[in-house]
């Protein structure tokens, strides 16, 4: 029963969402699609409130038992609910709840959040730049093609890069275009998606069809 | 008045799309039930998988964690639900061996599968109470702020073994890179082309595309789960095909009504 | 142990202060570099051209704050490019966090450029959980998936969105990600609602989608900041992105440098000789 119904719930649902693209949506059919897709916008939502409870325990568990760097975890419960609580409530009371311009939630955004996480993203540069230092060997034929190419694109894609490519002979922005970026590449790419999109849908009726049910904790 | 024809329910501008999704449903169905009925299905092996059991035996041996990322994607996401079947299997594995597991999510969603995935994997394991309700935890909403406490997390614990499996984005270097500096054995998995690079530079084993939904079925040794992957396969091979066919019609001037057989309307 | 060998295993550290340089010193000494445009950046220009002026458009925010560098300059002058079309312009995000907001401060901006008015020439509909679950529902009604706009406005008292109903209303969509939620406008809303759609994106997402450009389920890319700068280029509004490429440049360049070192220390310092006598 603990699993009978859930596995009957991801049958129905998800033959219809299947065999919706087929059906027009003008009629009983394209009513049910809308209904089911409304439903998961709506249980979605609430499930963003499990994600606050396992990291206030996680979090608070760690701090009642002076776990190493409960300190930090103190400072995680704080951001969490310094944004999250005026967030939530009516702009109606004070400028400062709810998210719009003038908020406490705008304000930890637009000066905390959103830098951080540009910072985060801005490491990355630094990561290629060592993995690259390590990795990009001449060790085979292959690993040199690749070295090679990689060079060329990453050459071609920035204005001092073109500038000397230009003064090679031949009209390598041309050929990197296209016989790269446009020929090796995009046959890959085409591969890969076709292979990683036959093993998606695979995947989801093996769901449906409730072979697979690992992901609700059967074997 | 003039009276109009009353339009069919069905969509017959999409009928080559179910056609397709008809002759791939039969496939897998086809071959599961050969599976089931005990027929043979070559799988050829998938080096990064068939390490994983090695590598969680030396974590076991060097006395510390196995860290296993089931991506960073919500559940809808279909490589979602594959990192979390896999992680079925490595729990399992990691409850044999009494070895620690850390499980870092992104979503509440996924937070809850993983959590009834390993438990059953510990139950299945005959190890029921080693299993801590926080092996899986919610880590942060926030990509980068995800990929900030788990490599943290490698820096401090050094895992012997870091395992990523499903969809990744742009933390997918800053990750291995730190697994690499801390000294881990790595072994990724991602459908994501774009982010394969960066695993196949810095992790010592990359499961590309399909082998990351093959996965699942790999490890569980059932016959009944390899036989999607022969399906998927034979519908691979129709597709190759069809390529095939399409490009010398279009070579020799006769390939417009093919490729537009194949086209949305 | 000698000169190659220590270059060979060089601290990285070494390796993140020369990134640091080379990122900062074109901030502080800028050069003019000249630009060429690629035909995917040419193609994305001729698309958005070729929409009839005055449609309504979806301009997309499906990027996170961390590649505002990449991203934010394509969306912003997307919308200059949209407005000076006089196009009304309802924009949305799929990215929880900082996604409408973005959209809301990007597009009031570029309005003010403009002197368009909220609620009849744009409008931003925000954020609603599942964004598979949002294109497909938005395929039958935009309201039934987004009552309200990101303020709260209901849809019905904004003057633009009584015109639009669902997809058959809107002429184009351009799209800015960071992620896969372009995978799905293209198989959900392309594909299926047959509107047609360009996309910019990373410059480490791009290389995926060249072949979405040659199905034409995408018009034309833009890849990177480089993709960014093109695009700005070819509206004839120098920005952001156009500021940028100086310390992209020297970054790109560094690394080439760093991987010739490295192979040289790889090879002159043993360790690829010990590797090639096995």
């Amino acid at each position: 029963m603990r699993t009978t119904i859930p596995i009957i719930v991801a049958f129905l649902s998800g033959l219809v969402l299947a065999l919706a693209p087929f059906f027009r949506e003008d009629n009983w059919f394209g009513g049910l699609k809308q209904e089911l897709t409304e439903w998961l916008i709506i249980v979605g939502g609430f499930t963003l409130l499990l994600g606050v409870v396992s990291i206030t325990r996680v979090n608070w568990t760690a701090v009642t038992r002076r776990k190493e760097g409960w300190g930090y975890k103190v400072l995680t419960l704080v951001a969490v609910f310094a944004m999250a609580i005026p967030s939530v409530l009516s702009p109606e009371w004070s400028t400062l709840f709810g998210r719009a311009d003038g908020s406490i939630y705008d304000w930890l955004f637009v000066n905390l959040q959103s830098p951080m996480m540009a910072t985060m993203f801005a490491t990355l540069a630094f990561y290629i730049a060592s993995a690259a230092y390590r990795a990009f060997r001449a060790r085979s034929v292959e690993a040199t093609i690749l070295l090679i190419t990689a060079t060329l694109v990453m050459l071609w894609r920035v204005p001092m890069g073109e500038w000397i490519l230009e003064r090679l002979p031949g009209d390598i922005p041309y050929l990197l275009n296209t016989y790269i970026m446009g020929g090796a590449n995009m046959a890959v790419q085409r591969g890969i998606i076709i292979g990683a999109a036959l093993g998606a849908a695979s995947m989801s009726l093996r769901i449906i069809l409730g072979i697979e049910r690992t992901y609700m904790g059967k074997g | 008045m003039a009276q109009t024809e009353p339009q069919s329910v069905f969509r017959l501008d999409r009928i080559n799309a179910l056609i397709l999704v008809a002759v791939f449903s039969a496939a897998v169905l086809l071959y599961t039930k050969w599976a089931k009925e005990g027929k043979p299905l070559f799988l050829r092996k998938i080096p990064g998988l068939d390490a994983v059991e090695e590598a969680v035996g030396r974590a076991t041996e060097m006395g510390r964690p196995v860290l296993f990322v089931p991506g960073i994607a919500e559940l809808d996401e279909i490589e979602t639900i594959a990192g979390v079947s896999i992680l079925g299997r490595v729990a399992k594995i990691v409850a044999q061996y009494d070895t620690p597991l850390t499980v870092p999510v992104r979503y509440p969603l996924v937070l809850a599968a993983a959590q009834e995935v390993v438990e059953q994997s510990y139950i299945e394991a005959g190890k029921k109470d080693n299993y801590d309700r926080d092996t899986v935890k919610y880590v942060a909403g926030e990509q980068f702020a995800f990929t900030a406490n788990v490599n943290g997390y490698m820096m401090r614990e050094r895992p012997a073994t870091n395992i990523y499996m499903g969809a990744f984005f742009a933390e997918s270097l800053l990750l291995a890179e730190t697994g690499n500096a801390a000294g881990s054995i790595q072994i990724a998995g991602t459908a994501r082309p774009e982010q394969l690079p960066f695993f196949i530079a810095a992790c010592d084993y990359t499961l590309m595309g399909e082998e990351l939904y093959a996965a699942s079925a790999y490890l569980s040794h059932e016959p009944i789960m390899t036989g999607g992957l022969k399906g998927q396969d034979f519908v691979k091979m129709i597709i190759v095909i069809c390529i095939l066919v399409g490009v010398a019609l279009a070579i020799f001037g006769y390939g417009n009504w093919f490729i537009d057989s194949f086209t949305a309307s | 142990m000698g000169f190659w060998q220590k270059l060979e295993q060089m601290d990285r550290r070494w390796i993140y202060l020369m990134v640091a340089i080379a990122v900062i010193v074109p901030f502080i000494v800028p050069a003019d570099l000249p630009i060429s445009i690629t035909p995917e950046a040419q193609m994305v220009f001729d698309a958005v051209e070729a929409v009839p002026d005055g449609s309504t458009v979806f301009v997309v925010f499906d990027y996170y704050p961390s590649t505002i560098a990449e991203c934010e300059p394509m969306a912003r002058t997307a919308l200059r490019h949209f407005f000076r079309k006089n196009c009304k312009v309802i924009t949305l995000s799929n990215i929880p966090l900082g996604g409408p907001s973005m959209a809301e401060a990007v597009s009031r901006s570029v309005a003010e450029e403009f002197g368009k008015e909220y609620g009849v020439d744009f409008v931003n509909l925000g954020y609603k959980y599942g964004y598979v679950a949002v294109m497909t529902g938005m395929g039958t009604s935009i309201e039934s998936i987004f009552p309200t706009d990101n303020s709260g406005t209901p849809l019905s008292e904004l003057p633009l969105m009584s015109k639009v109903t669902n997809y058959k209303d809107i002429s184009f969509i351009f799209e800015v990600a960071d992620n896969s939620t372009a995978d799905y406008w293209v198989s959900i809303v392309n594909a299926q609602y047959g509107v047609p759609m360009v996309c910019g994106t990373t410059a480490v997402g791009a290389p995926k989608y060249y072949a979405f450009v040659a199905a034409r389920q995408f018009l034309g890319l833009l890849g990177g900041m480089k993709g960014a700068a093109e695009y700005e280029i070819l509206i004839g509004h120098k920005d952001d992105a156009v500021k940028g490429m100086g310390a992209q440049s020297l970054v790109h360049l560094l690394i080439i440098a760093l991987v010739i070192l490295g192979n040289l220390g790889y090879f002159l310092g043993g360790t690829g000789r010990r590797e090639k006598l096995g």
